[in-house]
């Protein structure tokens, strides 16, 4: 929110604070890390915050300190809103241990950018960015430049950041038919041989093909696309402001199909409501989310900010930001997993675990097979203490 | 005495027995304190992330430590004889010192950078290359905060050591030449012996800092690639505020008091014996 997006949300509250006259919404926007350093002692203070929006994946961390009120009573009153209409996976991606925390405040697939004009350069054809796993290593060979020879190349064909960065590894384990845990996120399934075989696929690419530089965080893989040094990147919709600022001519697709599936992130933000609000305060909040998750300000939000409306059923032709409505393409949402939804601890195994040990891989410190089945049992010891 | 002592009460007192205190809990802020015993203790001493924590403090205290001592006298010994621009060369060695640290170790950051950095550009045009930059190369990125660390703070020392040097009676070395001592044996035998209430204070200052080293890791690494840079202050942040277990983070806090608190008094000892007055 401290982008682009910033006025888009400031402009849906101002609309509902003038909207009425019993509720008014005070936002305090920042940085996500600051965010969650401050959360806890925020919500334990008198005079904390209300409503606090986050991402889904750090809801089971604070819903186990008991920090957060649920919201399944949001879902089971009818007189809010037909919550129908809101994509199951943004809602599901706020539920711990069969409770719900959240009520969807965005949602953001990835998409794959693609850099027309390197690809012009390289021969390839600009409207026809890879479909498969394949057809992009085949590309990947004419979109890796090193053109002094010192064995740096001097263009990648994709920027996949490794740590701090919205989770880009992973989806390639989902799309053989592996992941990170399991469905019902009670086991480590990273060790599995179809997770391992998508990490030795990627790692292979990166180490020997150069396809990506080591050791990217989400801010340097953006950097490298928007300066024309990476023909690919995989994000969320937050970047068109700043690739079209920069100049760049991108296209938008799918991201490639793996051997198995064609699934893609999808990043929920959710708002989250203090256990210490009373009753009033929690109707009020209540309030607030059915007219932000309303048609209106919906196309307010999705027009100011590019990111596709959180309900499913606002008509296309309403929307006059274009990038809307191709990240909210139907085929792409029902396509979209949620990273580790409802998994406690989401936030160390991505952290802690998940990215230092592809990291090693990537710096030749071990095979895929011996790092990550030891990242699996940390991971499982992660899940099993809650 | 009694405003100060309140302050102190407040503000040192009284969290050190807090963190004392939790240091046997297990915390999460919301939850009240559970009293577990020694339970942290025993945790952190089989914990290989407590291990990697202490052996790359040791490693950036021990490299860092004596380079910056030896820099900041060498330094203050040149810019202690008159020459050109003198006035200039201290600032500019002085300046990094009084920058925020967080400031120096994001222009740093930039760079070192491995597709923008101009160092790296540099460096790459006389054929060394670093492929992935300094910060994401496991075998660069300790290097590259320790020099960062040196660079910042070496400054700071070299002026205490021109104050040392400034104090030495200039009759000492007259005396010395007239009994035909060389510039090494007037070193050896009349600047060292008495710049060392300078040396202690200077290296007791210089291990505490780096022994507590996070701010330069904290934006430069973040700890990583893969732990590699991660020091025990990095460790005990990331487990008390990131994965709020703050009775853990504070038995680990503890395990880095008593660190310091022991070296200091080693070298406390240590130079004692050697204190000059005159």
């Amino acid at each position: 929110m401290t982008g682009p997006d910033g006025p888009a949300v400031q402009q849906v509250i101002d609309d509902f604070n003038a909207s009425q006259s019993e509720i008014v919404i005070e936002p305090n926007i920042m940085p996500w890390d600051q965010l969650y350093q401050k959360v806890l002692t925020s919500v334990t203070s008198a005079d904390g915050p209300q409503i606090i929006a986050m991402d889904a994946s750090r809801v089971p961390q604070y819903a186990a300190t008991g920090a957060l009120a649920t919201t399944d009573d949001y879902f089971a009153d009818t007189t809010y809103m037909d919550t129908s209409v809101l994509p199951s996976a943004a809602v599901n991606a706020s539920k711990f241990r069969g409770t719900n925390y959240g009520v969807p405040f965005n949602l953001a697939p990835m998409m794959l950018y693609y850099n027309k004009d390197l690809f012009k350069a390289a021969g390839l054809d600009p409207e026809k960015p890879p479909t498969t796993w394949d057809e992009f290593a085949d590309m990947a060979g004419k979109l890796t430049v090193d053109s002094d020879g010192d064995g740096k190349p001097e263009q990648y064909a994709i920027a996949l950041a490794d740590h701090e960065t919205v989770p880009m590894y992973q989806p390639f384990l989902w799309n053989n038919g592996g992941g990170v845990v399991s469905e019902d996120a009670t086991t480590s399934i990273v060790a599995e041989p179809a997770s391992i075989e998508a990490l030795e696929f990627w790692t292979k690419q990166v180490r020997d093909n150069k396809v990506s530089p080591i050791g990217l965080a989400g801010a340097d893989a953006d950097k490298l696309f928007q300066t024309g040094k990476a023909a690919m990147e995989i994000v969320g919709p937050w970047m068109t402001n700043g690739f079209n600022e920069a100049g760049i001519d991108f296209g938008l697709a799918r991201p490639f199909a793996g051997p198995v599936a064609q699934d893609t992130l999808m990043n929920v933000v959710t708002f989250t409501l203090n256990a210490k609000n009373t009753d009033e305060q929690k109707k009020a909040a209540y309030t607030f989310f059915t007219y932000w998750n309303s048609v209106d300000s919906q196309i307010t939000w999705a027009d100011g900010s590019g990111f596709p409306p959180t309900r499913t059923d606002v008509p296309a032709d309403k929307l006059q930001n274009e990038y809307s409505a191709i990240f909210g393409q139907k085929e792409l949402l029902e396509n979209s997993q949620v990273l580790l939804a409802g998994v406690p601890n989401a936030g160390t195994i991505t952290d802690d675990i998940f990215h230092p040990a592809l990291q090693k891989v990537l710096n030749g410190k071990g095979s895929v097979k011996d790092i990550f089945t030891a990242a699996s049992k940390d991971i499982q010891a992660q899940i099993d203490k809650g | 005495m009694a405003p100060s002592l309140a302050v102190i009460a407040v503000f040192m007192v009284w969290p050190l027995a807090q963190s004392a205190y939790l240091s046997f809990t297990r915390y999460n802020r919301i939850q009240p304190a559970e009293w577990i015993g020694l339970d942290n203790y025993l945790r952190l001493v089989q914990d290989p992330e407590v291990w990697n924590a202490l052996s790359n403090t040791a490693v950036y205290a021990v490299v860092v430590t004596p380079l910056t001592v030896v820099l900041a006298l060498l330094l203050a010994l040149l810019l202690n004889q008159s020459m050109l621009a003198r006035g200039f060369v201290r600032t500019a060695i002085f300046l990094p010192f009084i920058v925020s640290m967080a400031i120096i170790s994001f222009a740093w950051t930039f760079l070192l950078d491995a597709n923008i950095g101009l160092i790296t550009y540099w460096l790459g045009r006389i054929g060394i290359v670093a492929e992935q930059g300094w910060l994401a190369d496991p075998a660069l990125a300790m290097p590259a905060v320790m020099m960062v660390g040196v660079w910042k703070s070496m400054g700071f020392y070299m002026v205490m050591y021109l104050a040392g040097l400034q104090s030495i009676p200039q009759e000492l070395y007259e005396a010395a030449r007239i009994d035909g001592a060389g510039p090494w044996h007037r070193f050896r035998h009349i600047t060292w012996p008495l710049l060392s209430n300078q040396t202690m204070l200077v290296t007791i200052m210089a291990v505490i800092a780096t022994i507590q080293v996070f701010d330069q890791i904290q934006v430069m690494t973040h700890g990583g690639p893969f732990f590699t840079t991660e020091t025990l202050v990095m460790l005990i942040y990331r487990v008390g505020f990131q994965n709020l277990e703050l009775g853990y983070g504070a038995a680990v806090s503890w395990v880095l008091m008593v660190l310091v608190f022991v070296l200091s008094m080693l070298q406390f000892g240590y130079f004692r014996k050697r204190a000059v007055t005159y």
